[in-house]
Order: C-alpha cells, then sequence, then structure tokens
C-alpha cells in the first residue's frame, strides 16, 4: 500500500473546503478518503466505523476544516454503532432552553434528527443543536452551563434503537 | 492591577511568544487555537489550551466573539490578539472594552482612527507631519507641469478612481509630463472609466523605515528607535533591520518626534508602528500608514534596546504606570530579521505546506530565533507561510551581518521547501552587505538574477 503524504491530504481536504461541493470521495490504494458538509453524514459514518474516516485519520491526523464530517475520534470511546453529536463551535453548553425548565433531552429518551438536544451560547447568541440523527440518548458528555469547545462531544446516540 | 490571565487569540510564533511573555511576568495564558493548532508547541506550553473553531480562520481566529466569550468563560482578565487576524478589527477591542477584558492593544477608538487612511492622513496633517506631496485631480496637463514645476521633478501621474500600477507615468521633466498625462488619462479612462488624474512627488529611491512606539493611553508616547524595512518582495517584507543607518542621525530624530507627535496627539495606547516611507536623494520622510499592533519585526527593536515589547504590552495594559522615560531607552549595536517562509523561491513562492523532518537552527552569541516549529511539527496550509524569525544581533551592521549569513548557512530544514536559499543569496550580495538597496531592490536587482541562475 502506498502511503499517502499528509500534504496531500490536506490539500484534498482544503480544497473540498474551499469548493462548493457537497460531499467528496477519493480511494487511493489502501486509502480511502471521504469528506461531507452535511453533518447528518456523522450519523453514516460513524456507524461504519471501518470505512473511510478511521483509515483516513489513521495515516497522519490531517487538519480538518470540516471536522463536523472528518473528526477524529476524541477522548472518548465511542462503542460500536454508536453516533457522538458534537459541539459546532465554542460556547456555553445549555441543556435547558431556560434556567429552572426541564431539559431537551434525558438519558434513554428517543430522538428524532430532528429533535434539539442542547443551546450552544457565545455572547447571549444561542443556537440550538439538533441530533442528526435518530435513536436513543446514551450518555450526556458535557456538563450543564459549562464552556465546551469546537469539535467537543456532547451526547452519544445509539441510533439501533 | 498588573493582569492575571491571558487569552491569546492568535497562533505560531506570536502565540509562543506571548504565552512565553506571560509567564515570564507570572501570567497565566490560555491559548486559543484552531483545530489545526491544538497539537502546537504554544498549545503545549499554555496553561490551558480551548479549541475556538475549524482550521478555516474564518470561524476560529477571525471570530472575534469567540474570542471574547472564551476569555471569559476561562475568567481571563486580559486578551493580546498577536498581529495579523484580528488585531487591528476595532471590533474585537470595543467587545472586550464592553466586556471589562483588558485589550492588549489600543483602544477601538484608536485604531479607527489610524485604520483608515484618509483618517490618518487627517491626523498627520494636524500633527505636522509630512507626506509626499501631491496635487488635487488635475484638468489637465498644463495643471501638473504648473503643479510639478512647483514642487519639482520626478513626478507620477496617478488614476483618481484607481491603482494597481494603470495610470501611472513617471515623468522627469515638463516635456515627459505633457505627454505622458495624455497617455496616462487613456489608460485611466480604459482602466476604470475615468480619465481624472493627479499627480505626486515621484520617490526614486526609496527605502521602508518606521518607527515603534509604546503609548500609556494618557498622552505620554515613547519611541524605541527606528527601522528600515526596504527589502520586501510585493510588500511583504522579508528581511529587517534596526537601527536604519541609510538615514542621517539628525532626520532618524526628526522622525521619531514625527511618530511620537502624531500617536501622543491621540493618547495612543500600547504598541504601534509609524510607518514612512523615506526618499534618498532629497533626505525627507512620508507618512504612510500606523500599525496598530505589535508587529512580525518588533524583534530588532527590542535587540537594540534591551526592551521586551511583549512584556511591556502585558504590563501598560495591566495600568502599570510605566517606569520608562525616552533617556532610558538607549540603543545599543545593530540587529538584523529575515523571515523564513515556507515558500519556494523557485516555484514562484508557492506556499509549501508540510511537515518539518529537519530542523537545525543556528545557535550562539547574539543569535535569537523566533518559532512555534521543530521536527515533527505541520505547517498546516490555512494561515501565513512564515515559520521563523532568525535575528542576529551584533556591535555594528558588519557584525550583524556577518552574524546572520553565518546563521543562515548553518540553517537547515528539511521536510519542506523554504526561502532559506533566497535569504542567503540576499545577505551575500553587495549591495546587501554596503546597505545599497531601495523598497525596488529585490524584484528588480536581484530576484531577476536569482532565477536565471537557477536556470543556467
Amino acid at each position: 500500500m502506498t502511503i499517502i503524504p499528509a500534504r496531500d491530504i490536506e490539500a484534498l481536504v482544503r480544497t473540498f473546503d474551499v469548493s462548493d461541493w457537497d460531499e467528496m470521495r477519493v480511494v487511493v490504494d489502501g486509502l480511502e478518503l471521504y469528506l461531507s458538509k452535511n453533518p447528518a453524514d456523522r450519523a453514516r459514518l460513524a456507524s461504519a466505523p471501518n470505512s473511510a474516516v478511521s483509515s483516513a485519520t489513521a495515516t497522519d491526523k490531517p487538519p480538518s476544516p470540516s471536522a463536523k464530517s472528518t473528526s477524529k475520534p476524541a477522548a472518548i470511546d465511542v462503542p460500536e454503532g454508536m453516533v457522538v453529536v458534537r459541539a459546532p463551535n465554542l460556547g456555553t453548553f445549555y441543556r435547558a432552553p431556560k434556567p429552572g425548565a426541564p431539559p431537551y433531552v434525558s438519558i434513554g429518551q428517543k430522538v428524532e434528527p430532528e429533535t434539539e438536544l442542547c443551546l450552544i451560547e457565545v455572547m447571549k447568541l444561542f443556537t440550538s443543536v439538533t441530533s442528526g440523527v435518530g435513536g436513543t440518548v446514551q450518555k450526556i458528555l458535557a456538563e450543564d452551563s459549562q464552556l465546551v469547545e469546537f469539535d467537543q462531544p456532547l451526547f452519544l446516540i445509539d441510533p439501533r434503537s | 492591577m498588573p493582569l492575571r490571565r491571558i487569552l491569546v487569540a492568535n497562533r505560531g510564533e506570536i502565540a509562543l511568544r506571548i504565552v512565553r511573555a506571560a509567564r515570564s511576568l507570572g501570567m497565566e495564558t490560555v491559548l486559543a487555537a484552531s483545530v489545526a493548532d491544538r497539537d502546537s508547541v504554544a498549545a503545549r506550553e499554555a496553561d490551558r489550551v480551548v479549541v475556538i473553531g475549524p482550521a478555516a480562520a474564518r470561524a476560529s481566529y477571525l471570530d472575534a466573539r469567540l474570542m471574547v466569550h472564551a476569555a471569559k468563560a476561562t475568567g481571563c482578565d486580559g486578551l493580546h490578539p498577536g498581529y495579523g487576524f484580528l488585531s487591528e478589527r476595532s471590533s474585537l477591542a470595543a467587545l472586550c472594552e464592553q466586556e471589562g477584558i483588558a485589550f492588549v492593544g489600543p483602544s477601538a477608538t484608536s485604531i479607527e482612527a489610524v485604520g483608515d487612511k484618509l483618517a490618518a492622513r487627517r491626523l498627520a496633517k494636524a500633527a505636522g507631519v509630512m507626506m509626499t506631496p501631491g496635487s488635487a485631480k488635475l484638468e489637465s496637463a498644463e495643471d501638473a507641469v504648473a503643479f510639478a514645476d512647483a514642487i519639482g521633478y520626478p513626478v507620477v501621474t496617478k488614476a483618481s478612481a484607481g491603482g494597481g500600477g494603470r495610470g501611472m507615468v513617471v515623468a522627469r521633466d515638463t516635456r515627459s509630463l505633457r505627454d505622458g498625462f495624455a497617455r496616462a488619462s487613456i489608460e485611466a479612462k480604459e482602466a476604470f472609466g475615468d480619465g481624472t488624474l493627479f499627480v505626486e512627488r515621484y520617490v526614486e529611491r526609496a527605502r521602508h523605515v518606521e518607527v515603534q512606539v509604546v503609548g500609556d493611553g494618557a498622552g505620554r508616547v515613547l519611541h524605541f528607535g527606528e527601522r528600515d524595512c526596504s527589502m520586501q518582495r510585493r510588500y511583504q517584507k522579508m528581511v529587517e533591520e534596526a537601527p536604519a543607518v541609510a538615514l542621517p542621525v539628525a532626520t532618524r530624530a526628526r522622525l521619531h518626534k514625527a511618530a511620537v507627535d502624531l500617536l501622543a496627539a491621540i493618547n495612543y495606547r500600547n504598541a504601534g508602528t509609524v510607518e514612512f516611507l523615506y526618499d534618498v536623494d532629497r533626505d525627507e520622510f512620508y507618512f504612510m500608514e500606523v500599525n496598530a499592533r505589535i508587529q512580525v519585526e518588533h524583534p530588532v527593536s527590542e535587540m537594540i534596546t534591551g526592551v521586551d515589547l511583549v512584556q511591556l504590552q502585558l504590563r501598560v495594559a495591566g495600568g502599570e504606570a510605566s517606569s520608562f522615560r525616552q533617556s532610558d531607552i538607549a540603543v545599543d549595536g545593530h540587529a538584523i530579521e529575515a523571515r523564513i517562509l515556507a515558500e519556494d523561491p523557485d516555484r514562484n513562492f508557492a506556499p509549501s505546506p508540510g511537515r518539518i523532518t529537519q530542523w537545525l537552527a543556528p545557535r550562539g552569541e547574539g543569535v535569537r530565533i523566533d518559532t512555534a516549529m521543530e521536527v515533527g511539527a505541520s505547517v498546516p496550509p490555512f494561515y501565513d507561510s512564515m515559520i521563523a524569525k532568525l535575528i542576529v544581533h551584533a556591535a555594528d551592521r558588519p557584525g550583524a551581518v556577518a552574524r546572520l549569513r553565518d546563521a543562515l548557512e548553518q540553517f537547515q530544514i528539511s521536510g519542506l521547501a523554504t526561502n532559506l536559499r533566497l535569504l542567503r543569496a540576499i545577505v551575500g550580495h553587495r549591495d546587501f552587505i554596503e546597505g545599497r538597496f531601495d523598497t525596488r531592490w529585490l524584484e528588480t536587482v536581484l530576484l531577476p538574477s536569482f532565477v536565471e541562475r537557477r536556470d543556467s
């Protein structure tokens, strides 16, 4: 198998990032690189751990401008088949729409792809984060009212249940 | 109150430089890094790293709201913007002011006052600082001749509606101005749909000189001498030095005063640089612009004054009353900085990102390297291509040139293309050694022969 230099992958990622393409698939020898700007693809990718992303990240960790789709596994163990919902940007993590209100979701709750899971606040601007996949909330990985970083795992969703 | 914890809103060597300067003052640092920089040397040395956004700068290093949110959420009381990115955005300074975070730089008002070209020219004029003599819009060639006769030749015509060299004709006497005026006007008309011209004094041999200042925000502005940054390619500085030995000592003193007067008038706070064009033949300088931030080339001023400017920035931002007086700042010796870029001069300076496989940096007396690179570090393709600054200091210019030449010989970088070979060619050239170059020298004298040598 040919070793693909990290710079080539970086160049591909950059090309993709500035393009108006929605997705890109490159297959060279043993390497398959799949890039997508569609957040829903997280589900598909995470549920197919032996495919594209794992082999791409296994090479030389290219910086990923669209980490929504190419995010490398962070410091958490993702059980096979589970989907991680990550922070789309840095900000403060809120589980409920306002103080005192019940949280958007709890562990064991069934969610649809459009279900709102939490809010991320940046300088008083609130953005809601949706599941992107249907399934059951298995774990909540961030603490309420705390700073979360870009790409930080927030929820673990089991899409099979 | 001295600052306790600083958010570093930048990357690369300047982020590392700020982290270390803060640490030596007993301050903590939080590095706001993009995904591409989460494993950088600055990330390793900072007390904490927050991943602010994706590699693309517009969603990370260029987002003022994310930066200020990160600063607040991590308990920072100061924010250092470095250079480039958000450093001269008045919106970031304003947001910091609003949220009670000390911005390590000028006030938002000052940034606006010097950031707008026309506003800056008004400031300069009010402070009695000379600008390139130029006419108003001209009706005819005869008006141009009348103006040129008054200010002297050579002059250059410029299109009122745009730049980029269109409508520019250099005239050295009345006849060539008469002939050239019509030609320039037609060219301007074709390029911009408007043939209106004005005329400016043409500087035949220009040097880029600039004065480093630090203000306390209360009207006191100190200068740290001047720099000569004439070695440029496409307005990008490549080699900078201090002091500017091409200027007579009396001219340097006038230059310092002009810079100080200009910024004292607006109670400028923190570090800034006033840039001038120096006309070698006339021994006159003209105001160009103010850079309201710490600059890439600040180390040469540090080397000759012995003052750590980034530490001083942090102290000024903390409101510390400066113990410095102008008379305390003495210039000692000569310093030169060469910018090492991950660019390939043999391929028209194409950026050359990649991973460093060998990094042998020179060491020794009077040699300083400002970098965030090491073996195994990667140069991501998303940002500026500068990977290191090699700075030398010696008792005089010949000594500094010799030291720079030796240091460049020793420097070995593998894994990506760099401009090291070009820097060696510059420093080994007789014109550089003798200090006989201007802002056009690199592009018109050295580069053509440099490229030819490779092709032959």
